[in-house]
């Protein structure tokens, strides 16, 4: 009976500590939601009546369609892009191989705010390098970030750029952890590359490729700092995705009562994603 | 023996460097720490960061009992933020509030009276010497819940030595055609065709936007942006005229860059430091910057062209007000830096090395030599705007979001070629929306 308890005793202050920095400001954010605001404080309470506005907001159907195209292709590029350096590197020398994951990783260590600014500073129209570079080619100045469908395009590369060293460097461990004898038992048995990839490495990278999914998901649906400082959510609403949307609500409207019922529903929405992601993968720990 | 004569030794030594530790030095005893939230900081190098560093050093060096802490914020989200700490209970003691939410700051309570603070001591005269619109901004009848320390007049600034060789002269662009034509005139293609440098631009970018061009037209012609209640009038047919004449310098008359569209204030600067922009949108704050980067004799600003009713439209007057918090335990000593920041000594080092307009008539009477250097014109031309042709975004409702708004619905007509009636009726909808009205 004592040791039953023993377990819990010693994940307790780690559960309270984690209650109290993740949780509570969630329980603050729910409550705060259900309230008229005013001046940035909780006035009447009013129930549903903020999440209610959310819904009878016209835009904000193109804003959540235009969150979904965008994590689900960063998310898709990032894992396509990772697991083939990955892959790649895990066949290299060991000094070669340390060198290229240095290089990858790099962008993931740079502060997001400072590699999106590089980006911004490369493509910005008219003074921007790429422009430069094009024009000492002879060719017309490629406006990246005055087109609806190329502004989009450019905050997907920048945001798969900046999470491929996370992501690669999950793979790699996972492949790391796959024994050799698999393989060599494979090509006895005549499988080709593309079979021992697709039958054996696959399979066995699932636990990992399931943990890069759901952070990289989840952090693409909740950025802010790369398209505001990229694109500024325009031209139009062309990059407007749901973090933009929660930011310019309380921080340029100062409506902190749809900010927080839309900062609730997108939380709500991470957990609904990450139970199935678990569930469709049949993911066991 | 010997060793409990040891262990006794350590002790007493410990107590006694505790105990010298815990008693506080006689400086730090009598030492006060004001928080003060501002853009600037106070380690920087711009003219108004140097400025505002030489003011604290100047007031700490006179009360070396105070300690003046910045901490500095984005400036676009301080004043939200600032609100929202006071409801939090843990506001710093001193606020720059911009003018968009000086109105929810004002009446949310979080700005003290600076009247019952240190303005009840000052004579007659001291008070007559700050009046003007931005004080009037912020009184609520016999309270003055802020004072302004930044005007910002928002007009035209210009290359002088891009006008001098195109034979151009400010004061002869007294029109709105007169304006598009000096424009036309300042734009330079190469043999391709290629526009290497543009008459005239302005940033769209919804991220840090300044105030659209079409507001001075309006306000010009006699019509506001704002309905009593509040709500949008952007929509009008004179805001129609004045958002098509913005745009066709554009699409018509390729006298300004449709790639500004997406630029930021910042990337708007660069342009027209690198030669490619002959006259920006720009606040006066940004002269004494820009300056320093390119040299005094080749920034100019000057006011926006008049219309049949007025030589000069209104131009936006953003600006920056200084507030105590409310609820500082140190309000007292608060208000006493403010009142010492925004009086006659540091406002000379406003004007002087921070290369701002002055507020108080006795400031601009103290300073009129400096004034009257070459390549500080601009600190006359923004003292006279702000008197004669200035308009401050109403504080009796929230106004945020109006500016993005209007770049939103520009960014609509120039790169999705939205009509213009429909992207303003657009912005109006959407910023009575976001407001609730």
């Amino acid at each position: 009976m004592q040791s039953r308890f023993v377990g819990a005793v010693y994940v307790l202050p780690a559960f309270a500590l984690l209650l109290l920095v993740l949780f509570s400001p969630v329980g603050y954010g729910l409550w705060f939601s259900l309230f008229r605001i005013q001046y940035g404080a909780p006035t009447d309470f009013a129930g549903l009546e903020n999440y209610l506005r959310l819904l009878d907001d016209p835009v904000l159907a193109g804003t959540l369609r235009r969150s979904t195209v965008f994590t689900g292709l960063a998310v898709v590029f990032t894992i396509a892009i990772s697991l083939a350096l990955a892959v790649w590197i895990n066949r290299l020398p060991s000094r070669i191989g340390f060198i290229v994951q240095m290089i990858v990783i790099l962008p993931w260590i740079i502060s997001t705010v400072v590699a999106t600014l590089l980006f911004r500073w490369v493509f910005v129209s008219d003074i921007g390098l790429a422009g430069s570079i094009m024009r000492i080619y002879g060719f017309s100045d490629i406006q990246l970030l005055n087109s609806p469908g190329s502004a989009m395009a450019l905050l997907i590369a920048v945001s798969v750029w900046k999470r491929l060293g996370y992501a690669m460097i999950i793979l790699l461990a996972g492949l790391k952890g796959i024994p050799d004898d698999y393989e060599e038992a494979a090509k006895i048995d005549g499988a080709n590359s593309w079979q021992i990839f697709r039958l054996i490495v696959l399979p066995l990278l699932k636990t990992p490729l399931l943990l890069v999914a759901v952070v990289l998901t989840l952090s693409n649906l909740n950025t802010v700092e790369t398209p505001l400082v990229l694109t500024g959510g325009g031209p139009g609403d062309a990059t407007r995705i749901l973090p933009i949307e929660v930011y310019e609500r309380a921080f340029v409207n100062f409506d902190l009562g749809s900010a927080t019922a839309l900062a609730i529903a997108m939380f709500a929405g991470n957990i609904l994603l990450v139970l199935a992601y678990v569930r469709l993968s049949g993911w066991k720990a | 023996m010997n060793r409990r004569y040891i262990l006794s030794a350590i002790a007493a030594a410990g107590f006694g460097v505790a105990s010298m530790l815990a008693a506080p030095s006689p400086v730090q005893a009598q030492t006060k720490t004001i928080r003060m939230w501002t853009f600037l900081s106070a380690t920087g190098t711009t003219p108004r960061e140097v400025a505002l560093s030489q003011i604290i050093k100047n007031y700490e060096g006179k009360n070396p009992g105070t300690k003046i802490v910045v901490e500095t914020q984005v400036w676009d989200q301080m004043t939200p933020k600032f609100i929202a700490a006071h409801r939090a209970g843990n506001a710093p003691d001193i606020v720059w509030a911009i003018t968009d939410f000086l109105g929810d700051a004002i009446n949310s309570g979080s700005l003290a009276d600076l009247n019952a603070l240190f303005i009840k001591n000052w004579p007659a005269t001291q008070v007559a010497d700050h009046k003007s619109a931005y004080w009037d901004l912020t009184k609520r009848g016999d309270k003055q819940y802020a004072m302004f320390v930044s005007p910002n007049y928002i007009s035209i600034l210009y290359r002088a030595d891009l006008f001098k060789a195109a034979g151009i002269e400010p004061a002869q662009i007294k029109t709105w055609d007169d304006l598009r034509q000096a424009a036309e005139k300042l734009t330079v293609r190469d043999a391709a065709g290629q526009v290497t440098r543009y008459g005239y631009a302005q940033a769209y970018s919804e991220q840090q936007t300044d105030p659209h061009m079409m507001i001075p037209y309006v306000l010009g012609n006699g019509e506001s942006i704002f309905r009593p209640d509040g709500k949008a009038n952007f929509a009008t047919s004179l805001g129609i005229e004045a958002m098509t004449y913005a745009t066709d310098l554009v699409t018509k008359y390729k006298v300004a860059p449709v790639q500004s569209a997406t630029w930021t204030v910042d990337d708007l600067f660069e342009q027209f430091a690198s030669d490619r922009v002959a006259m920006i949108q720009g606040p006066s704050v940004r002269v004494s910057t820009l300056q320093a980067k390119l040299g005094k004799d080749k920034i100019g600003m000057m006011l926006w062209p008049g219309s049949k009713t007025m030589t000069h439209s209104p131009a936006v007057m953003a600006g920056w007000a200084v507030g105590v918090w409310s609820k500082s335990p140190n309000a007292e000593e608060a208000g006493k830096f403010v009142d010492f920041m925004l009086g006659g000594e540091s406002e000379s080092i406003w004007v002087t090395v921070g290369g701002q307009s002055p507020l108080m008539a006795s400031t601009a009477e103290a300073v009129k030599s400096f004034v009257d250097q070459p390549g500080n014109g601009y600190i006359r031309v923004a003292a006279e705007g702000s008197s004669k042709y200035g308009w401050l975004t109403p504080i009796d409702f929230n106004v945020g979001g109006y500016r993005q708004a209007l770049a939103k619905a520009t960014q609509r007509i120039l790169i999705e070629g939205v009509a213009v009636k429909t992207a303003l009726e657009e912005a109006e909808q959407r910023f009575n929306r976001q407001n609730n009205r």
